[in-house]
């Protein structure tokens, strides 16, 4: 099978600062694959590196497809209206805009703003259309919902989807662990420039496991546990309390997210 | 050629929305024009054989070096060059069409003191007014040269705001267009002829083409070329 993306032994570094020490990995084409990583993890060295916007001492890149990107801090000038970047945009890649995704993306509803007067969802929104311009078979997106309000990320989470649902392959990074559980299929976290993990959220939950969070408030106040297996604590606490005659009025109990086995990962404790 | 030409259109239209530009290319120079024009005829009579000159050169120079180094600063040293490397716009499109619009500017300025100049403060028109265009837009082509290497050679606008007041100054103090440069010292004098609007003035002035002052010029105008192409490829790679 022809990947999306093939990367073999990517290696980066600033002076003496190793960014990158030889990754490793591929992205399945038609998938939605994030990278995953604290700041200075290096993803978006490797994202700007895979991208072209950035050289590489050493490794092998295979991009199967064109590529839109939509970077973490991307601008343009301040007084440009939207249309006007898309229409530049588009002349000088030789390709005729879209309607259709335009109208989705909301970017026809900006046409008398100037570029200083868009919210930062409305920057984003801009910027995705600017990186979809040529019809590409692959996306990348960093940090495509930092600085958005909820219904600002729900809305460019639909737009993923689409574009996966219309065959496009998508590699976002990201530090929104929800966004990356609920969307993506396919996960590789960097830590200090090396993958310690690669793999779907399940798996990653398997090697990690899931710890629980218990949350019981009785008539005495409300107190805080962790634990792995949430039946036998639960019969233990419970009967604690009841020996101890106290009355348990309400039991909170939280899964733990993906969040959470990623830091563990990151650190070096999930091994 | 037809997204060139859409982004060099795009860009005046851009250089009108944005009010920076407009100060520096139009109000301030026009402003020092109808002030300094007054006190200059009537302290020295003689003033009104050079007025245009002086006035054109000193508009000019501060379109150049203090008007157009700061925009260009906005698309290099910013996330908009990133943005224009990821979508496919060539990097150079910055540079060149905000130099054609701030030329075009420039000359439109440069219009309206030749034109009303005469007018408001009985100056005298230039001999040859193709050669003096001509010449003029020789100037505006080296000053904004020199503009383009200070843009994309400042990364913070507080340096260039020192750098280019640097360069802005003794353009406008050495170059004769304040004072004679035969009543300044020798080190001054010397000094005001590494500056463009020295020898700007000069060929403006004349009243027949003189080698010997377009010379410099051309100097000054290849060697920002050239740093130009150099400080493009450099920002291209980083």
């Amino acid at each position: 099978m022809s990947y999306a993306i093939q990367i073999e032994g990517l290696k980066k570094s600033y002076g003496d600062h190793i960014v990158l020490k030889g990754l490793n990995f591929h992205v399945e084409k038609g998938e939605i694959f994030a990278l995953l990583g604290v700041n200075g993890a290096g993803k978006t060295t490797a994202l700007e590196i895979i991208e072209n916007l950035r050289r590489c001492e050493e490794g092998r890149i295979v991009v199967n497809g064109r590529v839109g990107i939509q970077l973490q801090s991307a601008s343009l000038p301040d007084h440009i209206r939207p249309m006007e970047a898309v229409r530049l945009f588009a002349k000088w890649n030789r390709v005729e805009a879209d309607p259709s995704m335009l109208a989705a993306l909301g970017i026809n509803e900006l046409a008398k703003k100037q570029y200083i007067e868009l919210s930062t969802g409305q920057k984003r929104r801009l910027h995705l259309a600017l990186a979809l311009l040529s019809d590409p078979d692959i996306v990348f997106l960093d940090e495509p919902t930092a600085g958005l309000d909820v219904e600002g990320r729900l809305s460019l989470h639909e737009q993923i989807r689409k574009l996966k649902a219309e065959g496009k392959t998508i590699v976002l990074a990201s530090h929104d662990m929800a966004e990356v559980e609920n969307l993506c299929d396919r996960i590789a976290i960097l830590n200090d420039g090396a993958i310690v993990f690669i793999g779907t959220v399940e798996e990653l939950t398997a090697k990690v496991g899931r710890r629980y969070k218990l949350r019981i408030e009785t008539d005495q106040g409300e107190e805080c546990y962790e634990a792995d297996n949430i039946g036998d604590t639960m019969l233990a606490l419970l009967e604690n309390y009841k020996q101890k005659g106290v009355e348990v009025l309400d039991i909170k109990i939280d899964r733990g997210t993906l969040e959470q086995h990623f830091i563990d990962i990151a650190r070096g404790n999930g091994e | 050629m037809s997204a060139f030409l859409y982004g060099v259109g795009l860009q005046w239209k851009l250089d009108i929305r944005s009010k920076s530009l407009l100060i520096t290319c139009y109000v301030v120079p026009l402003l020092f024009f109808a002030v300094m024009g007054g006190i200059f005829t009537s302290v020295n009579p003689a003033a009104k054989d050079t007025l245009i000159q002086s006035m054109t050169v000193m508009g000019v120079s501060m379109g150049a070096l203090i008007g157009l180094p700061p925009s260009l600063v906005e698309i290099y040293a910013s996330d908009i060059k990133k943005a224009y490397k990821a979508n496919g716009v060539p990097l150079y499109l910055g540079l060149v069409s905000m130099y054609l619009s701030a030329f075009i500017h420039l000359m439109i300025m440069s219009g309206i003191i030749y034109v009303t100049a005469p007018l408001v403060f009985d100056a005298a028109l230039p001999e040859h007014p193709l050669f003096y265009f001509g010449m003029l837009a020789v100037f505006i082509a080296v000053s904004l040269g020199i503009g383009s290497v200070l843009g994309l050679a400042m990364k913070n606008q507080a340096k260039l705001t020192m750098v280019s007041q640097l360069i802005f100054l003794p353009s406008i103090m050495l170059s004769g267009i304040m004072f004679p440069v035969d009543l300044l010292p020798g080190l001054f004098r010397n000094l005001g002829n590494m500056v463009p609007a020295t020898w700007g003035y000069r060929l403006m002035s004349d009243t027949s083409f003189t080698f010997g002052n377009l010379w410099p010029l051309a100097v000054i105008l290849a060697a920002a070329v050239a740093l130009c192409v150099i400080l493009l490829n450099r920002l291209k790679s980083e």
